[in-house]
């Protein structure tokens, strides 16, 4: 260092006193906790794309092609068991049981779903099974709070399952708005 | 001014005449009384300072700090002292036991010992000695011995090189510490804090004020190598958790690590404290010479005074503490050696001039 | 770019190899890939290299010669330094012995690992690779391999330490190493003598499962690599895989995915700056940087889904297309973020103590980086013009208007700088693109199964640490015979004995803060 020794400490205690001023300031300014969980049905904010589970689209109306083409009802899966997910997934977490049934009017074969299973434990989200799929019949959801005590709860038989949107309200549309460059560090 | 002597005159004439104790009796009651009040003060100051770090530092961090446990998270303390207390004391295997033992207990015994010089109020004092700022000196150094010790009682590499790192910085800021404490004394005139605190009552007499320029600079020295004394940072090399884990106490669980924390937060309210009691006038309440004025400051009783003196010096240490980086071990040794010695011996001869030219106020 | 291999044959390739260096300005080793090429040809290295001045790049193949059960090729240890972890890397995975190669120990695998597990015939049955229970046996000693005269292989012990030697371990599990590596420090009081850095305490062996998996799949894995960088890892195969196929690609998707690459990359700085201030451990200073990263996380995620394991990219172009708030959020993003940048050198970069930490500590020299392989920010804050981004451009970086950000300091400092320049100038780039993104297809499809043609390509990108390269050997299946990705950390481990030596310990946590190095980047 060739600075002088008085001319050294002037510049620390300058930089120093720069430093002391900016964390003063921060001292005063909005803080950045959000308060999860006690945000949770108020000020909460979670992507409507966020990845936390797979679920079965369910047919909404008749409009729906699929409902169109194979004559479902509202409400049913549109899955066919086809397993282009579970040939997709690369951890093998989907695991579909299907059987042959034979359709008495058409005479035709067709496959019939018996149990869907997805271990959401060994899922990595990676949303290959999602875009395997020719039938729009699965996505994922924001649902996040997926914790459970024991991991057998985690494996999900989605075709049987009653899904209704998740533990939050108003979660599946992203929850509160969200304002880019600040923190609702509110509760209500 | 309420003299803290009432209530301790009281107590003793209660024990040797009404109750007619013995010298030995009433002393032997009247210590273990102390002690008993000192310590449990103590425990309850550790609690108070390690949430109003964790909320200062937050507040600093743009973080709210603990919310969970309490309004505010007032009891996240208590939860933690639980948490201490109930863990398991583990061993460390080919450890040096004794000194791997002793080490704690060291630096609580430091850290005690001069937490009791603390002058409280009027009157309210522990420990006054009339060499009393030697003996702090001398008090506050077993607290190195802690830390050697437990460095090098643990068997691990990290706590040796943080033991000598402790070492090297402690006895170098001793120095400075221990200088500007002279320099104080040469305006005071004593070296019993009593008399110290004494001499800052009444109008303008603060020693920051009476000794202008060369006790201000003497004030922010004091803080500086009180800091490094405390293991605080930018100085908690010895610690330097990034880079040594957790330092000396690494292999300590439990109330082991437990003393060293409380030890920790106790020795920054000591530096304050002493800071409070030195410079800014201890009990001494704010007196600018107007009577009125004065006659309500003095409706304040000291301890408020002193406590809030000290809570303010925390506070600005903390913010020290929470905005710089830790330095480098050779960077604080030159600090100290280049910087602050020199700085204080020069203060020091521009305060005793001062004082024997009169030019304070 | 599409491999054509030059081949030396076995007794001229160090001395031609040499030439390349010398005489051709090939200084840069950007990688070495091992691999078995087939019962025909044997085990084998693609040795990737770079012309620092032109940045042209070869790629040259040498056939592993077979002695017995052992294979050996000559070490050029001596030519490139960064060839001294890539070789134990190859070792370690195909048994490949390199002739003159003073430190050959595994690199990822422990050392009681036994079979080479890139080998084609190795036994992956669950029975032969049992979870070890007992403790790594560690030794003292290393070997290097020569041959005779005769043409025999001979073994000569080296000695790691002494027996005065004060060794501490920084890691696997530290405060400060980023993640679980282990550092073997020399130390002499708190001088450091030697460093011997080990890896693989998280490596997983994604290239090996890589190699039974369809292309899609093998995505899945890039965003657990740095994980800071997952978009850029992302980026490398996906670009290879594409350029493989043939695939063209929508104006609508190049623009996202630089937009995509350079908010990445502010991530990874910001929190660069973010730790590298923990590490000396302003507290404060990180969390400024991370409440901020929070803001440019939300931004993604409103688009990807994700925070960390973005997910975005596939092959054919985007997992969806943007959000409809993007470019309001990224502008926003991009005018809450341009101040802060001071704030932090504020209270952190511009600070007297960090400058007396950081200054003069690991420095690097041009020359070193080069030959250690020290790319991105790192390297360039010597100088080093490496941006993968002017040198090999790729997405739109050739349509934007930017300039590479090169330091002459070499050091800690230097490298601290050149993260907040960065990060400047990735504001500057997005602004540019963020309101012209133009319409059209955000995927163009692909068929179901996705076959690459044969053939050996390397694509890289500049990730937010450094250059991070993918090569993929394809033989015309769904799944790829050989894929190596050139990690942006393993050079840095490998260069950090070279930068640390003969200073502190203390030391040693600022490079490691100021070098930019992730640890699952690194054992992959």
């Amino acid at each position: 260092m060739s600075e002088s020794y008085f001319g050294g400490i002037k510049d620390a205690v300058k930089t120093l006193a720069t430093g002391l001023k900016v964390t003063m300031k921060e001292y005063f300014t909005p803080k950045s906790t959000e308060q999860y969980p006690e945000n949770r049905k108020t000020t909460l904010h979670v992507s409507p794309r966020h990845r936390g589970r797979l679920v079965f689209s369910r047919v909404e109306s008749l409009d729906d092609p699929q409902a169109v083409k194979r004559g479902l009802k509202v409400g049913d899966y549109k899955c066919t068991a086809c397993t282009l997910c579970e040939k997709a997934c690369p951890n093998g977490t989907i695991k579909i049981v299907s059987h042959m049934e034979t359709d008495e009017e058409t005479g035709r074969k067709a496959k019939v779903l018996d149990d869907y299973i997805y271990d959401l434990g060994d899922c990595m989200f990676c949303e290959l099974c999602v875009n395997a799929c020719n039938f729009g019949a699965i996505h994922f959801t924001n649902d996040f709070e997926n914790a459970v005590f024991d991991r057998s709860k985690l494996v999900l038989h989605l075709d049987k399952e009653v899904y209704e949107g998740g533990s939050l309200p108003n979660l599946i549309d992203g929850g509160a708005p969200l304002t880019i460059g600040e923190f609702n560090t509110k509760t209500k | 001014m309420f003299d803290f002597q009432i209530v301790t005159t009281w107590f003793d004439n209660l024990l040797r005449q009404t109750l007619g104790l013995g010298d030995f009796w009433s002393i032997l009651i009247e210590c273990v009384m102390v002690g008993l009040i000192i310590l449990t003060i103590y425990a309850l100051i550790a609690m108070f300072m390690i949430f109003f770090e964790r909320k200062v530092c937050a507040w600093f961090q743009c973080r709210l700090g603990p919310m969970r446990v309490g309004p505010w998270g007032v009891f996240q303390v208590l939860a933690d002292v639980l948490k201490m207390l109930i863990k398991e004391i583990f061993g460390v295997d080919r450890s040096d036991k004794f000194l791997y033992a002793l080490a704690p207990c060291l630096t609580i015994v430091a850290s005690v010992g001069t937490f009791s010089f603390l002058p409280w109020n009027k009157g309210a004092q522990v420990l006054d000695f009339n060499v009393g700022v030697f003996m702090i000196t001398a008090i506050s150094s077993i607290g190195v011995l802690g830390v050697i010790l437990s460095g090098w009682g643990s068997n691990n590499k990290y706590s040796v090189v943080s033991a000598m790192r402790g070492a090297v910085q402690m006895i170098s800021y001793e120095m400075s510490l221990g200088l500007c404490m002279v320099i104080a004394v040469v305006l005071c005139g004593t070296m019993q804090l009593s008399g110290i605190v004494e001499a800052q009552t009444g109008p303008w007499k603060w020693l920051i004020i009476q000794g202008h320029i060369p006790a201000i600079v003497a004030f922010c020295i004091f803080l500086i190598a009180g800091n490094a004394e405390a293991n605080r940072g930018p100085f908690d090399l010895a610690e330097a958790e990034s880079e040594l884990t957790a330092g000396y106490h690494t292999e300590y669980s439990g109330m082991g690590f437990g003393y060293f924390y409380l030890a920790e937060y106790l020795n920054l309210v000591v530096i304050s404290g002493l800071a409070a009691a030195i410079f800014l006038g201890g009990w001494a309440p704010l007196n600018i010479g107007v009577d009125g004025f004065d006659a309500v400051m003095n409706y304040i009783p000291g301890f408020v005074w002193f406590i809030g003196k000290t809570l303010a010096v925390i506070w600005v240490l903390m913010w020290v503490r929470w905005t710089f980086p830790r330095l480098r071990i050779d960077h604080i040794l030159i600090l100290e050696w280049k910087y602050l010695m020199p700085l204080t011996l020069i203060t020091l001869v521009v305060m005793t001039a001062c004082v024997s030219l009169g030019l304070t106020f | 770019m599409k491999l054509s291999n030059i081949e030396f044959g076995f007794d001229n390739f160090l001395a031609e190899m040499k030439k390349l260096k010398t005489e051709k300005h090939f200084d840069y080793l950007v990688t070495i890939v091992g691999e078995d090429f087939g019962p025909e040809e044997g085990l084998g290295c693609i040795y990737i290299l770079e012309n620092t001045q032109t940045h042209e790049r070869i790629s040259v193949k040498q056939l592993a010669k077979q002695l017995g059960d052992e294979y050996v090729i000559p070490s050029i240890y001596h030519v490139w330094a960064s060839s001294d972890l890539l070789e134990r890397e190859v070792y370690d995975f195909l048994g490949i012995k390199f002739l003159g190669h003073p430190d050959m120990r595994r690199l990822f695998m422990r050392n009681d690992f036994e079979g080479w597990p890139l080998r084609k015939d190795f036994d992956m049955s669950p029975e032969k690779n049992q979870f070890p229970m007992t403790d790594e046996p560690e030794s003292d000693w290393t070997s290097e391999w020569n041959l005779t005269k005769d043409g025999e292989l001979v073994e000569t012990k080296h000695r790691l330490f002494d027996d005065d030697d004060f060794v501490i371990n920084f890691g696997p599990n530290h405060p400060s190493t980023h993640g679980v590596l282990r550092l073997q420090t020399v130390v002499d009081g708190e001088t450091i003598k030697h460093i011997y850095p080990h890896l693989g305490y998280i490596h997983r062996g994604m290239e090996k499962m890589m190699e039974s998996m369809t292309y899609p799949q093998t995505l899945a894995f890039t965003d657990r690599l740095n994980y800071l960088c997952a978009m850029h890892h992302r980026h490398a195969l996906v670009s290879v895989i594409e350029e493989a196929m043939g695939v063209e690609l929508s104006e609508r998707i190049q623009y996202i995915r630089t937009i995509m690459d350079e908010l990445q990359r502010i991530d990874n700085h910001l929190l660069f700056l973010g730790t590298c201030a923990q590490d000396l451990s302003a507290l404060t200073a990180f969390l400024y940087c991370m409440r901020d990263r929070e803001h440019l996380l939300n931004v993604m995620e409103e688009t990807t889904g994700g925070r960390l394991i973005q997910n975005y990219y596939r092959i054919g172009g985007l997992q969806d297309d943007i959000d409809p708030n993007f470019v309001q959020n990224t502008k926003a993003f991009c005018n809450y973020m341009r101040p802060m940048v001071q704030e932090y050198l504020d209270v952190f970069g511009d600070n007297v103590i960090t400058h007396k930490r950081l200054e003069g500590v690991g420095y690097m020299n041009l020359e070193d980086c080069v030959n250690y392989g020290v790319t991105g920010p790192a390297g360039r804050a010597a100088g080093w013009h490496n941006d993968v981004r002017k040198n090999h451009p790729y997405a739109v970086y050739d349509k934007v208007d930017w300039k590479e950000i090169t330091g002459t300091g070499a050091d800690s400092m230097e490298r601290y700088m050149i993260h907040i320049k960065e990060i400047y100038q990735s504001l500057d780039i997005i602004m540019q693109l963020i309101d012209n993104i133009p319409e059209g297809e955000f995927y163009i499809k692909q068929k179901p199964i996705i076959k690459v043609p044969e053939g050996q390509w390397y694509t890289s990108v500049e990730g937010g640490a450094g250059e991070f390269g993918v090569y993929l050997d394809s033989r015309g299946d769904k799944s790829p015979y050989r894929l190596k990705m050139r990690p942006m950390g393993l050079t840095f481990a490998g260069a950090f004995d070279k930068m640390l030596r003969g200073q502190k310990v203390a030391d040693l946590i600022a490079t490691g803060a100021s070098i930019d190095f992730v640890i699952p980047d690194l054992d992959r």
